[in-house]
Formats: C-alpha cells, structure tokens, sequence
C-alpha cells in the first residue's frame, strides 16, 4: 500500500518520426518542368489506347458494401439566451461623453460624495445606482466594482431633504403653487385678459389684489420700497421695527411677485431703513439709506449678505438714489452713481474707496439771507460765521439732464441746483410753507415736476417758472409723499396719514379721482407705483405692502400735462382771450352755469380759478 | 442662502388649495407624505415613471436642458412633480377652492 502512495514521475517525450512508406513520383519528371502536364497528357494518351486492345487489362466490378446506419441521440445544455436592450437617447450619449471627460479624481470624488451620503459611519455600504432612468454605459462600468446593498431608509429622508437640489425644487414648487393661488390676481396685475365682466361704477375704486406679508414683518413698518432695475418681478422693500427694544430695528425684504407669503431675501439691519434704492448697471447692487446717518450696499444675488459700511452722514439719511454719472460718453458707458440726502443738509456723492465707502460732498445747504436784510444788519454771511444747516428732506435728479437735481427742504423751499456747482442753487422755488417732503420730476413731460409737502398741499411747477402752475388741496392733512405715474403722464398718487388719492389730471384737477381709506388704526406710510403694470403699492405701519390695481382711467384721451400747463400759465395761446376783464368775469358765469351739466369744463373752471390768483402776483 | 426647508414644506402645505405633498426617494419609496399611504404610494409609482419619460424628452432634444417641474393641469386639480437624480417632490393642488 505504501507502494501505492508513492509518487511515481512518468516522463512523456515524443520520439523521432519513423519513416514507414515514401512513395516519390513514379515518373521521375520533376512537377516543375514547364510541359510536365503536356508530356504527362501524351503518356496517359499513349496508355489508354494500348488498354483497349490489349489482353493485359481485364476489366474487373467491385462494390462496396455500405454499413447500416445507426441513430446516435446527444444532447447538451440549453444556450440561455438573454434579451438586452438599451435605447441610446440623445442625452445618454450627452452624459457619457461628459462623464469621459471628467478626470479619475472627479470620478473618486463622485464615488466617494455617494458612499458618504449613505450609511453613515457604516464601512461597507453603498446606494445602488438606480437604473430606472437609464445608465450610461461609462457608469456602468465604474461602478460595478461597488458593493451594492441597499441601506435604511431613515438616512435616506434626511439626505434628499438636505441637499441643494431638494432647495431649489421646493423654491420653484412654492412658486408654483403660490402663483396658482394668486392667478387672477397677478393676471389682473400684468393687464392679462382676465374673464370677469368688467363693473362700470360710477367712481372708479383701487381694486386691492394682494398683500406682501409675513411673519417676519410684524412689529414693522414699511418705509421705503423700491423696484429692481433689471428684473421687474422683485421688490426690496425697507422696515422700521416699531418698538426701539427689537434687536433688529431695520429689516430689508425682497420680495418677489411669484411668492408674496415669503420674502426671496430677508436682510436685518443695525439701524431703522430709511430709503432703498438698486442700482441699475449693477442689478443686483441695493443701497440703503438708514436713521443713523450710514449707507449700506448690499449685494442681493450672492448667498451671503455682503454689507458694506460707510462714513456716516451726521443725521438721518432720508433718501438714496442712484443717478447716471453726467460726463461720460455715451448711454451705456455710464455708470451709476450712489447720490444720498440727509437731514444734516448735505447731498453726497458716493464711491467705493479703499477701505468701504467714501463720500464727496456736492452740496450744503445753507440759509439764505435776503440781500435787503444783509445790507441792512451790515455783517457779512461768509467767513468765520457758523451758517446753520437746513435739513433736506428729499431730491430728484432730472431724468434727461443728468447732473441738474431739486432738493425739497425743511423750510419748504424747493432748490434747484447742478451737480457741477456744489456753491450756488441754480433756482430756488418758493410757494411751500411747510417742509417739502417729497419732490418728483415728470417722467413724461419734460421740466414739470410735483411737490407735496406737510402744509396740506401738493404743487406742479414748470422748470424756471417760480410759481407753481397748478396747486392740489383736498384735505387737512400732511402729505407724505406724491409719486408719478410711470403709465400714464397725467396720473400721480399721493399719501396723506390715513388715505391714498390718486389725481388724474386729465379728467378732474379740483379733485381727486380715487380716494382709498386705509384701515382703521393703520397708518400708510409709502408709496411705489408698478412700472409695467397700472398698479400701485401701498406700504403701512402693519408691515404690509399691499397691492392695488388702478383702473384704466381714459387712458385714450392721455394729454401731456404741458398741455396743461400751458393752459394755465401768464404765457397765453392764441386760443385764449387777450383782454383778460372782460373775458374772465364772462367765462366764469358761463363755466357755472355748464360745469353741472358736464365734467369736462372742469378742466376749464379750475384754470379760470387759478387765473386770478396769478393775475393778483 | 438659506433655505429653512422645513419650514419651506410646512408653508407648501399650508397654501389654499394644497391637498398634500409628497417625497418620494430614488427606488419609488415614498418618504415623506401627508396623504395616506394608498393614495401616497399609487401617486408615487404612477408618476414616477411618467417624470422620468417627461425628462427623457426635454433632454433628447436639447442634453443641456432639463426638467426643474412638470405640471399637470387636470379638470379637477393640478399635479406638479419636481423629479431629480435621486428624489421625486409630488404637490398636489387644486387652485379653485
């Protein structure tokens, strides 16, 4: 037995070929010769005629004989045969060609981002790929190294809902669904064909369509709004916290028309907004004006917010704006200019300096001392002598004529006054009695512009002329502010403490065509007209923005308010009667007698009781 | 910029008209619902299939682009699904209400 265990070694080697039978060709003629075949032919000629007759040959039959044939069954293992199919689609291609071109490190990185996600802290986990909708064929390839088990699902929930792409689609999905709620709102906004049979009242009513609200805005008033200059769906709008022990007394909201339940940029600032403004060659550039006399860029489309500090005015900045620089060539090239109001009495200019940013003065206001009574006290105003500051309240740059701007003042006078001439107003307008709040220029009519002020009332003047061209009183109360219309040229809106009215002066300058009552124990506090759109926002002490929609009102018969003004002023047209006396006291009894019967000669009547006002001065 | 997005669904869930919403991850496993689980999964495994066939399309022609949402108006309410690589965001709206 132990033989058997042996390991015996059997070598195999082939051995030397044996030669058995080597038949060479009988003949001797070598294959190579030229007529082998020829000569060949001859001699099998040759023989097949000496067969024939010769006794030699014998013809002799052979048969083989054939075996049965037999049946033999195999049989072998079935070929599976798998169907595949794939459908190369044009993005499949698309996304492999991609995938090749990334590097192995941002392969490794993809590997390592997937397995990362999943199974926290577990070795040896990884997500399945899912097929479901469509594998590339290079993914499929770097992946088959993988182990694939499929994990819990409880890690699962928490990494879709934290990543990115979850964000944005709920962003896009909020949207959708906010806008869905609010479609005949926002149709009605943007002048869609809406399908509601139109109500002719009799006085035409601001139809409320939607508020800008939300939790974070309680315990806020909103002060100032402004539209973004290049996307008109947003709107930044300023807070001022209500009481003074809020940690954030100033918030910045930019809203967007597709979501008025939540703002799109929530900013929180370290003192009370006072005025905003974006920038237009910079879009996405918004500065902001607050109490303690400091501006603010910030910068909304980046994630984070980027403030920048700045050199303080002394007082509260009451008004920002961003105004095209004057000298520069041409339209495009010019760059916008950060231009600021204060109640310290200085208009600024703003630059990015080194270190934040950094203002040059372009004009102080100063008293102005009648010549007579200069003369009179004897004593010179320049010098030594400490000249008072009179707070400025508002400005308005020219919208054609850049450099030439108005400021409105707290002693009610309204100044003229030239970015290249930062000593001396240009022209001072003089009517007001109280503190000019705000000032507008005409965005239509060229060298008309409005001003209202806490002395109840609101003027029209024309550039160069020193007496206003037309006068607005309705009620007892302050107006805060007075904005023109960007639709139509003969519409403005103005903002008293409790109402809103809007002035069309093409239908009734006596007054007002629309009277909206706020609620009560609400104050309204701005007032932003929509530029594409003929409605108007509304902000109040609640911290809401709300949005009404102004009715077309006889938007055929839209005349330019020069016209108007020219109607009024001592320039008189042919059309009008020269000798004034006689003329006036007639036309008065006549325009009595027919402002009953029809609205039109309204338009005459309230010229014809502004006349004598101008022929007394 | 920061999106709470707890809060986010919470308000979704809350706007007029909204009947429910829900999360479905990779597999077709509804994760996160606020309708029933009948209804939540039917939901799920029918439109799965139809988003995916929705992005196929907007990327064939064009392998740039891609879906972001997928609205379907019907008579009684609307569907809007929001697919990507690894999740399915269903809201079901019905904006007459």
């Amino acid at each position: 037995e132990d033989m058997l265990d042996e390991v015996v070694q059997k070598v195999i080697t082939d051995r030397d070929t044996l030669t058995l039978l080597d038949l060479s060709l009988t003949h001797g003629v070598s294959e190579e010769a030229e007529d082998s075949n020829a000569v060949q032919n001859v001699l099998y000629a040759e023989l097949c005629r000496n067969r024939t007759n010769n006794d030699k040959y014998v013809d002799g039959a052979t048969q083989t004989l054939n075996g049965m044939p037999k049946v033999k069954k195999i049989q072998t293992n079935k070929n599976i045969v798998v169907d595949e199919g794939a459908t190369a689609t044009n993005w499949d291609l698309h996304d492999s060609y991609c995938e090749q071109k990334k590097t192995p490190e941002a392969h490794e990185a993809d590997i390592q981002d997937l397995t990362a996600s999943t199974g926290k802290g577990q070795d040896r986990t990884a997500e399945s790929i899912s097929g479901d909708t469509g594998n590339s064929v290079m993914t499929a390839l770097v992946f088959s190294g993988l182990i694939i088990t499929v994990t819990a699902t409880r890690p699962d929930l928490e990494d879709v809902l934290m990543s990115d792409s979850f964000k944005s689609s709920l962003l896009v999905m909020e949207r959708a669904v906010a806008t869905n709620v609010l479609l005949a709102e926002l149709a009605a906004y943007k002048n869609l064909p809406v399908d509601e049979d139109e109500e002719h009242l009799s006085t035409p009513t601001m139809k409320h369509l939607w508020v800008f609200v939300c939790d974070l805005t309680k315990g806020y008033k909103a002060t100032s709004m402004a539209w973004s200059k290049k996307n008109s769906n947003i709107l930044a709008v300023g807070y001022i916290a209500h009481d003074s022990k809020n940690p954030n007394p100033g918030l910045i909201c930019c809203w967007s028309l597709k979501n008025p339940k939540w703002p799109e940029r929530v900013y929180s600032c370290h003192s009370d907004v006072m005025s905003l403004d974006f920038s237009a060659n910079n879009p996405s550039q918004l500065a902001v004006g607050m109490k303690d006399g400091s501006i603010s860029i910030y910068s909304v489309n980046t994630e984070g917010e980027t403030a920048e500090g700045s050199r303080k005015h002394l007082h509260p900045v009451m008004q920002v704006t961003w105004t095209k620089h004057q000298l520069k060539l041409s339209e495009k090239e010019r760059q916008d200019v950060l231009v600021s109001v204060s109640i310290d009495g200085r208009i600024t200019k703003w630059f990015l300096g080194g270190s934040g940013l950094d203002c040059i003065d372009l004009m102080k206001l100063k008293k102005i001392y009648d010549a007579k009574k200069k003369a009179a006290g004897g004593k010179k105003v320049e010098g030594n002598v400490l000249v008072p500051a009179i707070p400025a309240l508002c400005f308005d740059f020219h919208p054609t004529e850049y450099g030439i701007y108005l400021v409105g003042t707290y002693d009610g006078l309204i100044h003229e006054c030239s970015v290249s001439n930062n000593e001396q107003f240009l022209n001072t307008y003089k009517h007001h009695i109280g503190p000019v709040n705000h000032v507008e220029w005409s965005p239509f009519s060229p060298d008309v512009f409005l001003s209202c002020s806490s002395d109840w009332s609101m003027h029209l003047w024309q550039r160069g002329v020193s007496a206003p061209t037309m006068s607005f009183r309705s009620a007892y109360s302050e107006v805060h502010i007075a904005q023109w219309s960007s639709n139509s040229p003969a519409l403005f809106a103005a903002i008293y403490k409790q109402w809103v009215e809007v002035w069309d002066l093409n239908s009734n300058i006596m007054f007002p065509t629309i009277v909206h009552h706020a609620a009560a124990d609400v104050e309204l506090t701005s007032l932003l007209f929509a530029r594409d759109s003929d409605s108007v926002l509304v902000g109040d002490t609640e911290g809401q923005v709300t949005v009404y929609k102004l009715p077309n009102l006889r938007v055929g018969r839209t005349k330019k308010v020069k016209s108007l003004c020219n109607k009024n002023t001592c320039k008189h047209t042919d059309a009008e009667p020269q000798n004034k006396s006689i003329y006036v006291f007639f036309f008065i009894i006549f325009s009595w007698c027919v402002s009953f019967c029809t609205n039109s000669h309204s338009v005459l009547s309230g010229w014809l009781c502004r006349d004598p006002s101008n022929t007394l001065k | 910029m920061k999106v709470d997005v707890e809060g986010t669904l919470k308000r979704i869930e809350s706007y007029k008209g909204v009947i429910g919403t829900i999360v479905v991850n990779a597999e077709g496993i509804p994760i996160r619902s606020t309708l029933d689980n009948s209804t939540t999964v039917q939901y799920a495994g029918l439109l799965r299939h139809l988003a995916a066939m929705a992005r196929s399309s907007v990327r064939d022609i064009d392998p740039q682009n891609d879906l972001t949402v997928l609205r379907i108006h019907s008579k009684k309410y609307e569907i809007m699904v929001a697919p990507e690589n690894n999740y399915l965001l269903i809201v079901i709206q019905n904006p007459c209400e």
